[in-house]
């Protein structure tokens, strides 16, 4: 049984030889249930909802087809062409503050070698904790009267202006706030993953280039950064694509959902209303779609990027 | 007298981190045991002087540990069969050099960023006509569509990293692949089934899309969903909230911490492979 006995033995190939059984029929076997949950789970449910789209389906029931209208009907609605561009560009805010601040963290976790298992443990946290919960706790630290972000603002940057202020009664202020909310949970997993990816980057090049009388500053943009930037573009692609589905803070810290009249209704939340609430599954069906083919057109886009760097 | 200065301003960043981390769940473990006297102050008060444990008798006494207990028999079972399926196809995929394999690679992959709003209305759909809505089986088949791409993905990097040699020498002792599989590549396999364990709990049991769309009634209602609708409906009772943030949040951060460990050694390989 100890690795070292089978080096020395002849014809090793041999028990691997024989069964055709284990060759041909073991790994099909091995993945016949993940191929039953991506088709029967998976793959129905996507192509279901593409023919879905093509078709009248008002109150859930499946109608007659017609084509292109709910897609006409869609961007024929201001309050979807609004969630689209609200989502837009709350994604791009959350995913550069998201990088920025994940970056750092990363840094500063790599400065502090001996501190930095058990701090990272304590980073990854937050990513733990249920959404719907810290949508809720977010929200009471935004509560106008009582909460500690409206406290902090005035008593510590002298800001009299945030006195009471109500940070959901328009949509603006909800949005930001919301915006600090989801970064709070999305940060960790990226920070700790950057963390792991630049603690592979100390190694003779950088040795080399500090010999060569290189500054920090330097060899962080020159040589740290560049290396680990394939997995920088992996973590903007998914910090994208989760900003992109936020549902459970916006149903949590908007009341009613997606408000004050609607303005804070993003894609995930307007497609689940327009099924669930509206009934209206055609619709909904080809905000799924569109939102899908956004999401592949990104994550292709990425990935090109990523090709180039190679290159 | 630089250093000085510079380890100065590198503790003062990480002390920076650890409140904005920590504080949030500080706060809320705070406002679920402050009176409300204590709570409704318009200077925010850190120190609680006379902590009540009422709120979380009240809730205990209500459907929370119902709730509870849906939530938690969906969470394991998603992790039990997220666990078996993965580490079958994570070893399929890393000994075998299948012809197909770049194919489901992407399959793997596109799951996993597929919106779960294209997903949610066919499935609740087939769960009506094959009357699993309401049941934990049907919520736990939907959750498998979150959690096995990356588990896969995660068990087939830690199965390649085996040494094939070991599997090996037991057929060569006479072993069949089938027992020299399951007795020494899933044990060794253990570290990365720790940590795509963590991850589907964690996906699971935080999940409310599909809770609350294929779980309604108050009986088999899970966590995530009864909060957020008690949520919705009585806002201004912080601490209840609160209270129930605080139950809803224990079991995650008590696993996460049991896993950590393993948690960070598959996320550094991942991140190694990126």
């Amino acid at each position: 049984m100890s690795p070292n006995t089978s080096g020395a033995l002849p014809g090793r190939q041999s028990p691997r030889r024989h069964f055709t059984f284990e060759k041909q029929l073991l790994p099909w076997a091995f993945l016949t249930p993940l191929l039953a949950v991506v088709v029967g789970i998976v793959g129905y449910p996507v192509v279901r909802t593409i023919w879905l789209s093509f078709h009248d389906g008002e109150y859930l029931q499946n109608g007659p087809f017609i084509g292109l209208q709910n897609y006409r009907d869609i961007f024929a609605n201001p309050y979807y062409t609004a969630a689209l561009l609200r989502t837009t560009v709350f994604a791009a805010a959350v995913v550069a503050t998201t990088i920025l601040l994940s970056l750092a963290i990363a840094l500063v976790l790599d400065a502090a070698p001996r501190a930095a298992k058990v701090l990272s443990v304590i980073v990854l946290l937050p990513w733990a904790m249920p959404r719907v919960a810290s949508g809720i706790v977010w929200k009471w630290m935004f509560d106008d009267q009582y909460g500690v972000v409206n406290w902090l603002l005035v008593h510590w940057f002298g800001l009299e202006s945030f006195n009471g202020y109500s940070w959901f009664r328009t949509g603006t202020p909800a949005m930001v706030a919301i915006t600090v909310a989801v970064v709070w949970h999305s940060v960790p997993f990226v920070a700790v993953s950057l963390f792991a990816g630049l603690r592979g980057t100390h190694g003779e090049v950088v040795e080399a280039a500090r010999v060569d009388g290189a500054n920090a500053w330097q060899i962080l943009r020159r040589i740290r950064l560049p290396m680990i930037r394939p997995l920088l573009v992996v973590m903007t692609t998914i910090s994208t694509i989760w900003a992109y589905q936020s549902f459970d803070h916006f149903l949590v810290m908007t009341t009613p959902p997606g408000g004050p009249n609607h303005s804070t209704e993003v894609l995930s939340l307007l497609t689940w209303l327009e099924a669930f609430a509206q009934l209206d599954q055609g619709t909904a069906a080809a905000m799924a779609v569109v939102l899908f083919l956004m999401l592949s057109a990104v994550s292709v886009l990425y990935v090109r990027l990523n090709r180039e760097d190679v290159r | 007298m630089t250093s000085l200065l510079r380890r100065g301003a590198l503790w003062l960043l990480v002390g920076v981190i650890l409140l904005s981390s920590l504080f949030p769940f500080f706060w809320m473990l705070v406002t679920s045991i402050k009176p409300d006297n204590e709570l409704f102050t318009r200077t925010p008060r850190f120190i609680v002087t006379s902590p009540t444990v009422e709120r979380y008798t009240h809730l205990l006494d209500g459907n929370i540990p119902t709730q509870f207990r849906n939530s938690l028999i969906v969470a394991v079972a998603t992790t039990v069969l997220t666990g078996l399926v993965a580490l079958l196809a994570g070893y399929a995929m890393a000994r075998y050099r299948l012809r197909t394999r770049h194919i489901l690679t992407v399959v793997i992959l596109v799951t996993q960023l597929l919106p779960q709003t294209i997903l949610v209305i066919p499935l609740f759909t087939l769960f009506r006509n094959a009357g699993m809505l309401n049941t934990y089986q049907g919520l736990t088949l939907s959750h498998l569509a979150l959690t096995l791409g990356l588990c896969t993905f995660m068990l087939r990097s830690f199965i390649v990293d085996i040494p094939f040699e070991l599997e090996e020498a037991a057929q060569v002792d006479g072993a069949s692949r089938l027992r020299a599989v399951r007795s020494i590549v899933f044990p060794l396999a253990w570290p990365g089934l720790a940590a795509s364990s963590v991850y589907a709990f964690i996906t699971s049991w935080n999940e409310l899309m599909f809770s609350a769309t294929y779980m309604q009634r108050p009986e088999i209602e899970t966590l995530p969903v009864a909060l957020q609708q008690y949520f919705s409906s009585y806002y201004t009772d912080w601490g209840g909230v609160m209270a129930a943030s605080v139950i809803f949040t224990i079991p995650v951060v008590i696993f996460f911490l049991l896993v950590q460990k393993r948690l960070m050694q598959g996320m550094a390989s991942g991140a190694m492979k990126g």
